[in-house]
């Protein structure tokens, strides 16, 4: 679980004596005065001893009968030792900002100013981070319904005479004038130079609903923000109104290019806060479904990217091969794009007949795809002169903004979840980690194809194994946590009371705490679970990490040219979906 | 419409090939907000098409008079995609494409418009979470039907159409 030492949290003490030291099941936490709290994170940041040099996470988690209200969670990783800690502190009103510590925490302590209303001394701007800036509420808030405060007369505009069919409320939550959106730019950005370009948020270079603001000098750019929130549909929120199981589904949604990875790290993180162990088939099962969402992803990006620098061909090419995988998972999981094909202790159904076949059969074809998008791009003159020196990535700036993924390993930093905390079949497969020298844009794209590979040998080892395990179950319905398939449900009368029992009152996860992440092809993709002992989930972060990669783009698109813009952002690879949640 | 004969004449009202070009050249705004746009593209591109149909994605509000509205539409960003309807010249129609553009789908929250008709007119829904292709090619030939169906000013009566009798030959005296 790459929790700390116990040991040497323990030692702690002999330099902060007010710490508290909370050693549970799924983690580790320490906990301190609000005073203290940045003496903390500066110590072991640079103490050697402990060098938890990367920022993980941010969050704030609400307790309304708690006095003081909010507690603040910090989760750290030290690259050195392969450890992680949870810091943690509370405060009612203002707490110190950690951004002369970790840049990369400016985003998150923005978003915890937004949905908690919790102020940040010390902080450079900090404004809303999802919302708009005359937003009056704070909607992460116990206190806030999850439906909002409907109280703006929005009814249908169609014209027609008949009542519509569903429960259609008149009354709306309020939205924003165009006033309000630019009351919320100005904030972000204040004109120096030229001319401020708005690029997006409804533009089709910015890969869904980015606002980037740019302050230009001719061409240059001098100064650049980002406001994110164009799809913030609150899933944080709904998520404490639901089951472990009724999430599944909204995890898809997040990141949609790659729903079955994001299924993956959610359930695992669950699973782990259960107790439950999926069966040998399942795991084996998960892994290849994570590999073929993973080429399936990178496909997606090779063509968006390609069409936005000017390849229209590529995008037809990868979308084509694209149509093939849609097509095995649409066999194998039900559903295209969105499956929700994981369930706790398994996957929902067996492997049906002939799918390993097809697999196979698209192993041994793919690799000569691959060979014609490289013939293609790799040393096509545009292509180089596109992409080269463009956004380059050090070593410090993948500890400071917390980068992970393709971001982190193009700069050298061998930070891939599949390797320092496997979970699954990843243990048992064999795959190699590409990395990055210079870690510009065209570095990244030469791991994208590397990577495609490396997925394509794990595939054929799943294929073999899961030849072996033919005849084992996919679902480890004997554990109480797990529900029953549709036959079982149907010829049984325990399967069925347990079926009713897990359906209406959620598995009753024990009291604790969880941090457990999945390698997204966008990087690394955490849940912090809180549970109070309930059926459903106390709180439930979310650690997205294309959040955390886009966050340095301001940084690297200065000085260069609206040009470039285009080239780093593909190259970063963001889904709002994920980003906004 | 009316052919007659084969000399190359087509007897019609103005309305109906105004129509006609109206259904068959859709242009839509290149729009993706979600999950949806990931299949608008997919529709789009090599395997399904949509340039067979005459559907051309055009960049700019101005060119287009489809909006599909694919994906989740969030109060924040409401006004904006109001504000490119608004810039779409006339006559345009809007598709709501999948359930959370339609009704809010599964995100029944406060930061989530609840049905892109309270803001804009639509025309088609297209149920599904997401719709797959073929489920927007339908609701693109729905819309066409719609087209084809709506009748604009004044209904007119068809005219009968006298067909030239067979001309025989002149009595000889």
């Amino acid at each position: 679980m790459l929790w700390i030492n116990p040991q040497k949290a323990e030692r702690l003490k002999s330099a902060f004596p007010s710490l508290k030291i909370s050693h549970q099941k799924n983690s580790l936490s320490v906990e301190i005065d609000k005073d203290k709290v940045l003496e903390l994170l500066k110590y072991l940041k640079e103490n050697p001893e402990y060098s938890f040099k990367m920022f993980i996470d941010f969050t704030l988690v609400d307790y309304p009968l708690h006095n003081p209200r909010f507690q603040a969670v910090y989760i750290l990783y030290s690259p050195d030792y392969n450890e992680r800690i949870i810091v943690k502190t509370w405060t009612d009103e203002t707490l110190p900002s950690i951004t002369t510590l970790w840049k990369g925490a400016k985003w998150a302590e923005r978003e915890a100013y937004d949905m908690f209303g919790v102020r940040f001394e010390g902080h450079e701007n900090l404004v809303r981070m999802f919302l708009w800036e005359t937003y009056p509420y704070f909607p992460l808030r116990k206190d806030f319904p999850k439906e909002g405060i409907k109280d703006t007369y929005l009814p249908s505009l169609n014209e027609r005479d008949n009542i519509p069919s569903h429960n259609y409320d008149p009354y709306h939550t309020a939205i924003p004038t165009l006033e309000d959106l630019e009351i919320t730019e100005r904030k972000r950005i204040n004109k120096k130079n030229q001319i401020v370009l708005n690029w997006g948020p409804l533009h089709p270079g910015t890969h869904g609903t980015i606002w980037f603001l740019f302050d230009l000098e001719g061409e240059t750019i001098k100064d650049c923000d980002i406001i994110l929130g164009q799809l913030h549909r609150g899933i944080e929120k709904l998520a404490e109104d639901l089951t472990y199981t009724q999430i599944i589904p909204y995890t898809d949604r997040m990141d949609y290019i790659s729903a079955l990875c994001s299924n993956i790290a959610y359930v695992n993180a669950v699973e782990k806060l259960l107790g439950v162990e999926p069966t040998e088939k399942a795991k084996w099962i998960r892994t290849m479904m994570a590999e073929l969402q993973r080429i399936n992803s990178h496909l997606l990006w090779l063509g968006t990217t390609a069409l936005d620098l000017g390849a229209l061909t590529m995008f037809l090419y990868t979308f084509r091969e694209r149509e093939k995988l849609m097509d095995i998972i649409e066999g194998i999981a039900g559903v295209r794009l969105n499956s929700s094909f994981l369930r706790i202790g398994g996957v929902r159904y067996d492997l049906p007949e002939g799918s390993l076949d097809v697999i196979k059969h698209f192993i041994k074809d793919f690799p000569s795809r691959i060979k014609d998008y490289e013939d293609m791009l790799t040393k096509n003159r545009i292509w180089i002169r596109r992409n080269k020196d463009v956004g380059v990535v050090t070593k410090e700036d993948v500890y400071q903004y917390g980068l992970t993924g393709i971001m982190a390993r193009s700069a050298g930093v061998p930070y891939d979840i599949r390797y320092i905390q496997p979970t699954d079949a990843y243990p048992e497969v064999d795959f190699e980690i590409p990395l990055g020298t210079v870690g510009d844009a065209y570095d990244r794209y030469l791991l994208r194809m590397e990577e495609m590979k490396q997925s394509l040998n794990i595939i054929a080892q799943c294929v073999k194994k899961l030849e072996e395990l033919k005849n084992d179950k996919h679902l480890a319905t004997e554990n109480p946590y797990v529900l029953p398939t549709l036959q079982e449900t149907y010829f049984s009368i325990e399967a069925m009371v347990k079926d009713f029992n897990l359906r209406i009152y959620g598995e009753k996860a024990p009291k604790g705490e969880i941090y457990l992440s999945g390698e997204n092809p966008r990087g690394e993709l955490g849940f912090y679970i809180v549970s109070e002992g309930e059926g459903r989930p106390y709180r439930l972060r979310i650690r997205s990490g294309a959040f955390y990669n886009l966050q340095i783009f301001p940084e690297l698109i200065k000085g260069r040219t609206v040009a470039d813009a285009v080239t780093l952002l593909g190259s970063i690879d963001p889904v709002v979906g994920e980003t906004d949640r | 419409m009316a052919i007659t004969g084969n000399s190359g004449i087509i007897l019609t009202t103005v309305e109906e090939v105004l129509s006609w070009s109206r259904r068959n050249s859709l242009w839509p705004v290149s729009i993706g907000l979600a999950c949806c746009a990931i299949e608008m593209m997919h529709t789009a591109a090599s395997r399904f098409d949509t340039d067979r149909l005459g559907i051309i994605f055009r960049g700019s509000p101005r060119q287009a008079d489809v909006l599909i509205v694919a994906g989740t539409v969030v109060n924040k960003v409401a006004p904006m995609l109001k504000l490119i309807y608004e810039q779409m010249p006339d006559p345009k129609w809007v598709i709501s494409m999948g359930g959370c553009a339609s009704g809010g789908g599964p995100f029944p929250t406060y930061s989530t418009l609840q049905g892109v008709d309270r803001i804009i007119p639509v025309d088609v829904y297209i149920p599904g979470c997401p719709p797959t292709p073929q489920a927007l090619l339908w609701g693109i030939i729905q819309l066409q039907k719609k087209i084809k169906e709506k009748k604009e000013g004044k209904e007119l009566k068809e005219i009968p159409i006298r067909v030239p009798t067979e001309s025989k030959p002149i009595k000889q005296i």
